[in-house]
């Protein structure tokens, strides 16, 4: 099987159709795939009311009291539900593909499309579009709720705190920071369990990845150094920056350079994940 | 206690789909019980249901006259082998059978014996997941005699099994049977078990559409019926239909007569001095029972409802 | 060929007995089989081991050498033990006996963060709850060494505490010229008693400590001091703690009288742990004046919690060491999860209930063979990662609170079952759901994501500490190796501190794994394989 796919591989490049045109129909298929996987809907509609649930219950949670003096950046506050969302952004982008390896289809589709980087990228690109919306509808709500909620729990412009508004400029940077940071958590999940294939070591590695890591960097106190390097260099940590409106000098990296490195993990995942689905046997 | 399957009055719903209607039967020891059915007619869930992993509606399903859930150290009982490909594929053919004797307080020796019987020795020691189709399921059948018990169980054992595979099948099969094993073994296909099975089951619509002994139901398929071939068909037909039988041209020089035993044919046709080139009885197929059989079950495969059968597998 | 011809089949083996243990060997023999769970468990002990001893390898500027010479108790647990002392030695038995009228502070304005170089700056009138004034029997000025002492406190009215960790109420209020409070303390052999007044004529017994090991000559006097206060910023990821600032005390005392000892003997002032911790400056010292003596000190005498919160030195507490737990947890979870997960793949499940058709006891056989498995190399990972953690910690200068034997060994034990716990919890939602994916998000954002908001101070603490009670996440108090004191103020955060007590915290975890077990084992039952 493998055997004749390599020889196909070889072969087809000089009659086939040309790379955008195969690209066409593999991101045809990959988006009837994913539209009909179940529980797409589900978690996409889950991404959307879990941010926003989160966002809200810690706004409600947190007061600022009269002479009370807090440091908060209201805006980073707002958007904390992103933690719960990015999980299952995650999980989305591992189904998309372990689901094929564990039950075989993958050869179905390595059969049916030879270019494996060209599925790849059209699934990367399907993922995108679906998560792309659904961060949007997640953010937004997010701020909604800080704008509705904060103002009367003592974060009032009058005591110093940046409105969670739209007339904010870091806000909006943020907020759309926030959405692309989703859809790059997509594609670097992706990356991830493409290299892996197993559904459960790919969920495992994923979620690792964006929960230990902020933590790890947290219990490194003890080591400037090493901590920093962690905070500048780590793919979630410096992601995450892009939430960031208040204190941005003593930033380990700026909100967009942090939302470019983890852009670069991503990018360089995927290009490692397309390799290796060429050198092994499907 | 004869040590039997008992399967009595199994109904089950899928959904809006009714998989099991009644199923009943018994599979007596010492001899290979076909059961067949086209697809969907509920094999596999009756299967299911004899081992407890399915709980019919009403209805139940006894081994060595205990409910599954019953027994203790089940597969002393009853060894089956529903699915060839559920096994982890990470885990060597002798490891797979290892944890399942631990499970039954076996331990290596009663391994590797079902191993050989199996004839896996070369292999045993591969991951499962690199086996061929014909090799898992003799690793299944392996799985099925570890507790070396008095009832076997196999679901459809000959796919993907090579001719020498089959042949091997079907003379361990035998061989259980002369043991004083009660042996049931589903298949779709009627020509696997033509010359293994002694008695069969015929399931459709999910339940049971006839049980009998092969040999019964060759003869009721075959009728008192006659096969001519001649040149002379229309002459012969004319004799024949004098004498009182009735003739069919089943082709251009073959005639089907009823009525009539083949030595009285013979004796009408030379009287008549007609020429024919043979006179025989005839044997039908047990495909052709087969076929009788379930012609209204597989007709009912065609009507819209039959479709539900799918979600049954 | 009929039934009748052949006899039925009867094998000669004799029927083993039906025991739980053969399913447990079963699933074991199932688990150990599959090398790649093998080499993943032994990849957990390397992750926990691994980042728990590099990555988090204290700073090794100036290695040992850096390891700041914090004092231990009777108990052998670090203390702070700086104060104001007023002294003269007493041999044998004796009482001593003052009224303390006044107790006022102040607060240094610029304080430091945690660890060293912390700035002196001026000082702002404040008096901190804990701040103390009063009389003291100590074994000797060293610091660490056995006391008793009667005091009247901040905002907690007079407590009588000794041996650093014990506290023990006494009259409420503040104290003022108004309303002055009397203190007495008696030395008979190695037992102090102390007792308080209003009015220096009805006595109440407050409480008895007994100090193993007193010397037969002691000092006594009087003393001062008052701890670090600690303010906690408003965290976000990037920055988490608080600062520290320096206080004073200033107590003023009369009416002293002794009973025993040397008659005529002469006060001397000392600043037990001079610069320790705290403020050291002109202001701290005495005056005596008719009779009336003016103290000031600053410091304190009672436990440095973990987290450094309350000394000036960077200290922790052994959970440092824990963190690669996080990487273990996620491992073994991965693990447990398809040790179920893939028997529904490809349908091994009914391979496995046709040869073990009670399920509940089969689901019993395998959270039993999972959770021995998780446990025995989470606890050996564990035990690794907090042994010679301790040891690469002083050797690298970085200062690990001392812990007991107990209580490491509840540590790492309690740690390993932790692990078992959220692996079994893996098994049974992997039970319920029957997918990889969905079971291993489940449980790690159940157990990760409260850690997460508890720990990096996203939430204020309020709910920080409310997540951490009733999440899953509360099964990792088990890894808090320091006691809190209610006597002392300081960050009681993780990883060094969490809202429950040790147990109670996996209690609530067991708890979880109970619902999602029965939850496994009821739909097990109820539906078809």
């Amino acid at each position: 099987m493998s055997q004749a796919l390599t020889i196909a591989r070889h072969r087809l490049p000089h009659s086939a159709a040309p790379a955008w045109e195969s690209f066409g129909d593999a991101l045809r298929a990959e988006w009837t795939k994913m539209r009909t996987m179940p529980g797409t809907a589900w978690i996409l509609a889950g991404i959307c009311a879990l941010t926003v649930a989160v966002s809200a219950g810690t706004d409600a949670a947190t007061k600022c009291t009269i002479g009370g003096a807090c440091a908060a950046d209201t805006t980073r506050l707002t958007l904390t539900g992103i933690e719960v969302g990015q999980a299952l952004v995650a999980v989305l982008a591992v189904l998309a593909i372990t689901g094929e390896y564990s039950t075989g289809m993958i050869r179905t589709t390595f059969a049916a499309m030879p270019r494996r980087s060209v599925v790849l990228a059209a699934k990367a690109s399907v993922l995108t579009c679906l998560v792309l919306p659904a961060a949007v509808v997640a953010v937004a709500g997010s701020l909604a709720a800080g704008w509705l909620i904060l103002p009367g729990n003592g974060f009032t412009a009058v005591r110093g705190f940046a409105l969670v508004s739209l007339a904010h400029g870091p806000t909006v940077r943020a907020a759309v920071g926030s959405v692309l940071y989703l859809a790059l958590i997509g594609l670097l999940s992706l990356a991830i369990a493409t290299m892996v294939r197993d559904s459960a070591v790919a969920t495992g590695s994923v979620l690792g990845l964006l929960y230990v890591a902020p933590i790890a960097s947290l219990l490194l106190a003890g080591q400037p150094v090493w901590q920093r390097r962690v905070q500048r260099y780590a793919p979630v940590n410096s992601g995450l920056t892009i939430e960031d409106t208040t204190g941005l000098r003593h930033l380990p990296i700026g909100p967009w350079g942090g939302l470019g490195v983890l852009a670069i993990w991503a990018a360089a995942s995927l290009l490692t994940a397309a390799l290796a689905l060429r050198l092994r046997d499907a | 206690m004869e040590a039997t399957i008992e399967v009595t009055g199994l109904r089950k719903r899928f959904g809006s789909a009714l998989a099991l209607d009644g199923m009943s039967f018994t599979v007596q020891p010492g001899q290979v019980t076909g059961f067949v059915g086209p697809n969907g007619a509920g094999k596999s869930t009756t299967m299911r249901v004899i081992l407890g992993l399915d709980a019919p509606d009403s209805g139940h399903a006894l081994v060595s006259g205990q409910p599954y859930l019953k027994l203790r150290h089940p597969l002393s009982h009853i060894g089956a082998l529903l699915d060839a490909a559920a096994l982890q594929p990470g885990r060597t053919a002798r490891n797979h059978l290892l944890w399942l004797a631990h499970s039954q307080g076996l331990g290596w020796r009663r391994v590797d014996e079902v191993i050989d019987q199996a004839g896996l020795s070369s292999v045993a020691r591969r991951k499962a997941g690199g086996f061929s189709l014909g090799m898992r399921q003799r690793l299944g059948i392996a799985a099925a005699m570890l507790g070396d018990p008095p009832v076997v169980m196999l679901d459809e054992p000959f796919n993907g099994m090579d001719p020498e595979g089959i042949a091997w099948m079907r003379e361990f099969l035998r061989s259980l049977a002369a043991q004083g094993r009660a042996v049931l073994v589903s298949s779709h296909l009627m020509g696997e078990l033509e010359d293994t099975a002694d008695h069969l089951v015929v399931a459709g619509r999910g339940k049971v559409i006839a049980d009998a002994a092969v040999a019964d139901l060759i003869a009721a398929a075959s009728g008192d019926r006659v096969t001519l071939r001649t040149s002379a068909r229309a002459e012969a037909m004319t004799v024949l239909t004098h004498a009182g039988a009735t003739v069919a041209a089943t082709d251009r020089d073959t005639l089907t007569i009823s009525g009539l035993t083949p030595e009285r044919t013979v004796a009408l046709l030379t009287e008549a001095g007609v020429r024919f080139a043979e006179v025989s009885a005839h044997r039908a197929s047990l495909e052709a029972a087969y076929m009788d059989l379930t012609r209204d079950a597989v007709e009912f495969r065609a009507q819209p409802a039959g479709t539900a059968q799918e979600a049954v597998r | 060929m009929t039934a009748g011809t052949i006899a039925p089949y009867r094998s000669p083996e004799k029927p083993a007995k039906d025991r739980f243990s053969q399913l447990m060997h079963a699933e074991w023999t199932k688990f150990r089989t599959v090398r790649g769970w093998l080499i993943a468990m032994f990849l957990a002990v390397v992750l926990i081991d691994m980042v728990g001893l590099l990555v988090v390898r204290p700073n090794v500027q100036c290695g040992g050498a850096c390891l700041p010479n914090v004092p231990t108790g009777p108990g052998g647990e670090a203390v702070n033990d700086s104060f104001y002392f007023v002294r003269q030695p007493l041999a044998g038995n004796g009482s001593i006996t003052v009224r303390v009228t006044s107790l006022t502070g102040q607060t240094s304005q610029t304080g430091g963060n945690f660890g060293p170089g912390q700035q002196q700056g001026g000082l702002t009138p404040g008096l901190v709850p804990w701040a103390k004034a009063g009389i003291i029997i100590a074994a000797s000025t060293r610091q660490g060494s056995p006391y008793a002492a009667m005091m009247v406190t901040g905002s907690h009215g007079v407590r009588m505490q000794y041996d650093f960790t014990q506290d023990i109420a006494g009259l409420p209020g503040a104290v003022s010229a108004a309303s002055p409070r009397w203190l007495r303390l008696v030395r008979s052999g190695d037992t102090i008693t102390g007792y308080d007044s209003a009015d220096g004529t009805r006595w109440a017994t407050v409480g008895s400590a007994s100090l193993a090991g007193l010397p037969g000559t002691v000092q006594w006097g009087m003393l001062a001091t008052s701890p670090l206060t600690f303010k906690s910023n408003f965290a976000t990821y990037a920055e988490s703690g608080g600062s520290v600032s320096p206080t004073l005390a200033t107590g003023v005392l009369d009416h002293v009288s002794l009973r025993g000892g040397q008659p005529g003997g002469q006060w001397t002032g000392v600043e037990v742990g001079a610069g320790g911790a705290g403020y050291s400056g002109h202001a701290v010292g005495f005056r005596q004046a008719h009779g009336q003596f003016t103290i000031t000190g600053s410091g304190d005498i009672g436990p440095v919690i973990g987290g450094g919160s309350n000394t000036e030195y960077d200290t922790s507490t052994v959970a440092l060491h824990l963190l690669g737990v996080l990487l273990g947890l996620v491992v073994m979870v991965v693990i447990a999860a398809m040790f179920i997960t893939l028997e529904y793949r490809r349908g091994l499940i009914r391979t496995t209930l046709a040869a073990s058709p009670r399920r509940g006891r089969l689901l019993a056989a395998k959270a039993l063979v999972i959770g021995l498995v998780t446990f025995v190399f989470g606890t050996a990972a564990v035990a690794v990662a907090v042994i010679v953690g301790i040891w690469v910690s002083r050797d690298g200068g970085q200062y690990v609170l001392p812990l007991s034997p107990l209580t490491g060994l509840r540590v790492i034990a309690g740690t390993g079952a932790m692990l078992a716990l959220a692996s079994v919890l893996a098994l049974s939602i992997g039970a319920v759901v029957r997918r990889s994916v969905a079971a291993v998000a489940a449980v790690v954002v159940a157990i990760l994501m409260p850690y997460i908001l508890g720990v990096t101070g996203v939430l204020p603490a309020s709910a920080s500490e409310w997540i951490l009670r009733v999440s899953p996440a509360a099964g990792f108090a088990i890894e808090q190796s320091a006691p809190q004191y209610h006597q002392v103020i300081g960050q009681y955060a993780p990883p060094d501190y969490f809202p429950l007590p040790p147990f109670a915290g996996l209690a609530v975890l067991c708890g979880y794994v109970a619902v999602a077990l029965g939850l496994a084992s009821w739909l097990l039952h109820r539906r078809d394989a």
